[in-house]
């Protein structure tokens, strides 16, 4: 029996407004409990909602990157139901009119690129948090992210396996991030991702029932509460059972989905338009004004780093697929003309430092100002490369700018004839044996007349004139 | 009303009726359902609903804070609460 | 010297004047108010916090504001930081607001003093004042008769002179109605011209706030400050105010006002149907020209608030869950049962009903024919109001087909005896439109109350309207014999 799967995916997208939806209070990652909650956001009796107008310039930016179309006129509907994060016992979120519809995202599969197209997205409000195992037999709720803007983007049931869930969403990823929507930071869940998953026979056109994995904040557990989940589906129904539409819950201690405690009857809930904010209108001129400060998207950056920058192809499109790269490509260039020096190094040192230390460069202590000193330090002879990896070093642990470090560590390249000649005078004059030696032809022992006059100098001599001044001094 | 339904409407309203007044509650819900349901008599066909009686667009604020957070006396007014949170029984999820 | 009836403007004189200071009115206000208790109009007195204010606002020397030192009482929904607020529920009987309502702070900077909040039928709900949870309040024309509602405690003490005005709220009448059987003036305004900001929501769509007084002067005098765009309520009006006293003198000669053939007046009770006709005289004698209107669908207005206002409040009041705030019963297994054990020992019947009532008809497969279908229905009854206010400049009905009843002798068997007698002044909630309730003399020995509906943003009109009829007559200057009390 060969099973295919079919996916369909529920972003959400916490917006990167500075304040919530519906109220003034700040959205401000990690502050302490019950502090970024305004009257509004407590639910309390005789408080109403107002719109934050970011928020829809932000779902608009979204949904005309996508191709969609943007409505106009939105409005805001009440999802009711009642739970302990939930201050007002509904949600605000739109139903039937949301601001985005349609549109489609381009993904990277093993067989090239695929298209999915998105069936709508719509603005709501977050709820708040439930810590459940701190306090004995109680939960402790924290109203902080209720009222946080969400764009809630649903993609069509057209992605076909796990990988495919991963690109979709490494893409989504990619765009909110570079549309400066979201800053798209999962550990903070400002992504996150609800998986409806059901699974049929190959050929079959009517979808089997489908059973919807809630609130996936990684890459890696979409990848493996999906597989866990076809898995799972494949065997209940091979083995001649039915799968049950229900919701579940990935837990990545054990690697399986469960079902979420339900209660027996089904949710109901009562949408109706929100009698307190009226249908939202966005005006012609706003549009146009989304549409003149556009910020650029990976295809143009890569495009225009190729162009203006020389970069090559590749390295283009290295630093323009990340936003946190591009924008420190972007400000490194102000401050330094060696471009392709930057781009290497980039590329290289500073792209294998994040990846062990698991970081994104903007998490780093490196500023674009600092790299760009470093590149020009290269470029202008002050340090060789040798240093300038020490001094990178040092960079990243300290935050230090590179004159502060060669300063404070005496690392400045020796580069004048006189001084080198020197140093260069006393190794010959101590290593009588080995001038002989490349005397008589062993050309290799330049290596270490180059080596020792490096030593000497703590690897402070400009390499080329060493070499120039021993070859002279050494060839007699 | 059958009983099915007030069941189910009472749970989503997270209400319950005392045995011993059920049946005159919903005797009570049933002669207000009769009275709502006269509105079946009026032809609104290609009638746009009036969710509300202003027909105007909603004002839209700027992204800038304006706290007034009251953490402390947030909390007080709660049930259950302690420095920093609302508590409420273990929930299981 | 006695207090007691008097006017905003003669209270004002008599500070002014120097012969009372806002202190000592206010505290006589208070032994007022304590000496009639027995009415039970107030829920919570602001004592110490009143007399505070009244001293600061004796200490200050600018007089810009005719309500500065006057006491006012709040109607129980407005939130009053540090001020009990309980909407006459067990639900919310300890809960004390961290913040102000919009349009209580706007009387209060004007320099007016809250020296309490009135009772009300439980969150809005009723028109009776039954369904308080701090009990009925007594009509001061008689005792053991009902104020009306919601707004019945501000009704109340309006009409025992304990205050000359005080704030209520009108979502279906409850104004207007408790003017009506108290034998005072109310007035609710446009929907959107007072915020809603801090005013605890029953049904968002048809709430507003508004003043009950002695006087139509009074009224505006009060609306004037309350009235005002709200960047925290995104439903208030961004309009200008005008000055509601500037053009409350002028001359009413010409008035169109228009008579619903729809209400079939021929119905109602002799006796209403004589004072109704005697006031259409008065305002005949003043120039006013009366035309026969046509609203076709107003026959729908009961039955179409009836779905509105419970689906909107079996909502709005989903928030009384007992985690943040309010009542939370004792001895809870888990969450679902704290939620349903708090809302059913914290709410009281009536409420219940309603949202009941109201889950049903957002339901799904009911939401269509109920809620969905009602507002469309509204729609028809709005158009019904435009089509006729282009050849009229007011309606006219009485407020109530009825006057004020024994408790418990009305709707006790069936809720909907009690729906039914709002059919007068719901239709202008679901409109949005103004409308103002004054008295117009007596069926019984109890005072009936003549409704004028005005067009959107008209309250100028209304109040002129209602204080020529007040110039030319002296129903509102009767007073209760409170002999019972």
């Amino acid at each position: 029996m060969t099973w295919e799967t079919v996916i369909g995916l529920e972003t959400h997208v916490q917006l990167s407004t500075k304040t919530k939806l519906f109220s003034r209070a700040s959205t401000t990652f990690g502050k302490s409990p019950n502090t970024n909650v305004n009257l509004i956001d407590c639910g309390l009796p005789g408080v109403l909602p107002s719109v934050n107008k970011e928020a829809f310039y932000k779902a608009i930016r979204f949904g005309m990157a996508v191709g969609s179309k943007i409505n106009q006129t939105s409005i805001f509907d009440r999802k009711n139901y009642f739970y302990a994060d939930l201050p007002k016992g509904y949600q605000i979120t739109q139903m039937d009119l949301p601001i985005v519809l349609g549109g489609k995202i381009d993904i990277e599969t093993d067989s090239g690129i695929k298209t999915i197209n998105i069936t709508r997205a719509h603005l709501e409000e977050d709820a708040g948090k439930s810590i459940h195992d701190e306090f004995d037999g109680f939960s402790a709720i924290d109203l902080n992210r209720a009222g946080t803007p969400l764009l809630e983007i649903v993609s069509e049931p057209e992605i076909s396996n796990a990988k495919e869930a991963v690109s979709y969403m490494k893409a989504m990823h990619q765009l909110v991030t570079f549309l400066d929507v979201s800053d798209g930071n999962m550990s903070q869940g400002s992504l996150r991702c609800d998986a409806n998953v059901s699974i049929r026979k190959k050929g079959d056109s009517k979808l089997g029932t489908r059973t919807e994995i809630k609130n996936i904040n990684s890459f890696k557990f979409i990848e493996k509460a999906i597989n866990f989940e076809i898995k799972r589906q494949v065997q209940v129904l091979e083995s001649g059972g039915n799968v049950i539409q229900e919701t579940r819950l990935y837990d990545s201690y054990k690697d399986e989905t469960r079902p979420m405690r339900s209660k027996e009857f089904a949710n109901d809930y009562r949408y109706f338009p929100e009698p307190d904010l009226l249908p939202v209108v966005i005006s012609d001129s706003e549009m146009q004004e989304i549409k003149d400060h556009f910020p650029e998207l990976p295809k143009e950056k890569k495009a225009r780093y190729q162009k203006e920058y020389g970069l090559a192809i590749y390295d283009a499109q290295i630093i323009a697929s990340s936003k946190s790269m591009a924008d420190f490509f972007d400000a490194a260039v102000q401050k330094t003309k060696n471009y392709i020096l930057l781009s290497n190094w980039l590329i290289g040192e500073i792209s294998a430092f994040l990846n062990k230390e698991t970081i994104e460069i903007n998490e780093s202590k490196l500023s674009a100002e600092n790299v760009a000193v470093l590149i020009n330090r290269i470029d202008d002879q002050t340090i060789s490369g040798k240093i300038a990896k020490s001094i990178f070093e040092e960079m990243c642990s300290s935050g230090e700018s590179p004159d502060q470090i060669i300063e404070s560590k005496g690392l400045k390249q020796i580069t004048d004839d006189d001084s080198i000649e020197k140093v260069v005078d006393e190794v010959i004059a101590n290593n009588p044996d080995q001038v002989e030696g490349y005397q008589s032809g062993k050309d290799k022992l330049l290596g270490f007349f180059v080596g020792q006059v490096m030593k000497e100098t703590q690897g402070k001599a400009n390499p080329q004139t060493v070499n120039k001044i021993l070859k002279e001094k050494l060839t007699k | 009303m059958d009983q099915e339904t007030v069941r189910t409407i009472c749970y989503l309203a997270r209400l319950e009726i005392d045995k011993d007044k059920a049946e005159k509650i919903e005797n009570e819900l049933e002669a207000i359902i009769n009275l709502i349901g006269g509105l079946q008599a009026f032809d609104t066909e290609n009638i746009e609903p009036l969710y509300s009686p202003l027909e105007q667009k909603a004002f839209k604020h700027e992204d800038i804070e304006n706290s007034d957070n009251k953490k402390d006396e947030f909390l007080k007014n709660a049930a259950a609460s302690n420095d920093d949170y609302f508590l409420v029984p273990r929930v299981v999820e | 010297m006695s207090i007691q009836y008097k006017t905003i403007s003669q209270l004002r004189e008599m500070i002014d004047a120097k012969s009372i200071s806002s202190q000592e009115l206010v505290k006589e206000t208070l032994k007022l108010a304590e000496s009639l208790k027995e009415l039970n109009c107030f829920v919570t007195m602001n004592k110490d916090e009143g007399i505070k204010k009244a001293i600061e606002v004796d200490g200050t020397n600018t007089s810009n504001s005719l309500l500065k030192g006057i006491p006012l009482a709040q109607k129980d929904l407005f939130c009053t930081e540090g001020l009990r607020t309980t909407c006459s529920s067990k639900i919310l009987a300890d809960f004390v607001p961290p913040y102000t309502a919009t349009a209580v702070e706007k009387l209060e900077n004007a320099g007016s003093i809250t020296i309490g909040k009135t009772n009300m039928d439980e969150f809005a709900m009723g028109s009776s004042n039954e369904t308080s949870f701090f009990g009925n309040v007594h009509n001061p024309w008689k005792k053991g008769y009902v104020p009306g509602g919601s707004s019945g405690g501000s009704a109340a003490a309006v009409a025992a002179g304990i205050i000359p005005a005080a704030t209520g709220t009108d979502t279906g009448g409850s104004i207007r109605q408790p003017a009506a059987h108290c034998g005072i003036t109310g007035i609710k305004p446009t929907y959107g011209r007072v915020s809603r900001w801090g005013m605890i929501a029953f049904a968002s769509s048809l709430d507003q706030a508004g003043p009950l007084a002695r006087s139509a002067e009074d009224c505006a005098i009060l609306l004037n400050e309350m009235s005002g765009y709200d960047p925290k309520d995104t439903t208030c009006l961004n309009v200008e105010n005008t000055n509601l006293l500037q053009s409350i003198n002028q001359p009413i000669k010409g008035l169109k006002i228009g008579i619903v053939k729809e209400f079939n007046l021929g119905d109602l009770k002799a006796e209403v149907q004589i004072r109704f006709e005697e006031s259409k005289k008065i305002y005949e004698s003043l120039g006013a020209e009366f035309v026969e209107i046509s609203l076709p669908s107003i026959s729908a207005s009961v039955p179409t608030y009836y779905s509105i206002a419970p689906a909107e409040c079996s909502s709005n009041l989903s928030r009384f869950d007992g985690v943040r705030f309010g009542y939370r019963a004792k001895d809870t297994d888990d969450l679902n049962d704290l939620y349903i054990k708090s809302r059913s020992e914290g709410f009281g019947d009536e409420v219940k009903r309603r949202i009941l009532i109201g889950t049903y008809a957002l339901s799904a497969g009911y939401y269509d024919a109920y809620y969905k279908k009602a507002q469309q229905v509204r729609r028809l009854i709005k158009n019904d109001f435009e089509v006729a206010f282009r050849s009229i400049d007011l309606i006219m009905t009485p407020t109530s087909p009825g006057t004020a009843f024994a408790f418990g002798s009305k709707g006790v068997q069936n809720p909907v005896e009690l729906y039914l007698e709002d059919l007068f002044t719901i239709s202008s909630n679901l409109a949005g439109l103004p409308a103002i309730s004054i008295p117009h003399g007596k069926v019984n020995g109890l005072p009936v109350g003549l409704q004028l509906i005005g067009n959107f943003l008209k309250e100028d009109l209304l109040l002129n309207a209602a204080h020529i009829f007040q110039q030319n007559s002296e129903f509102h200057l009767e007073r209760p014999s409170m002999e019972e009390f």
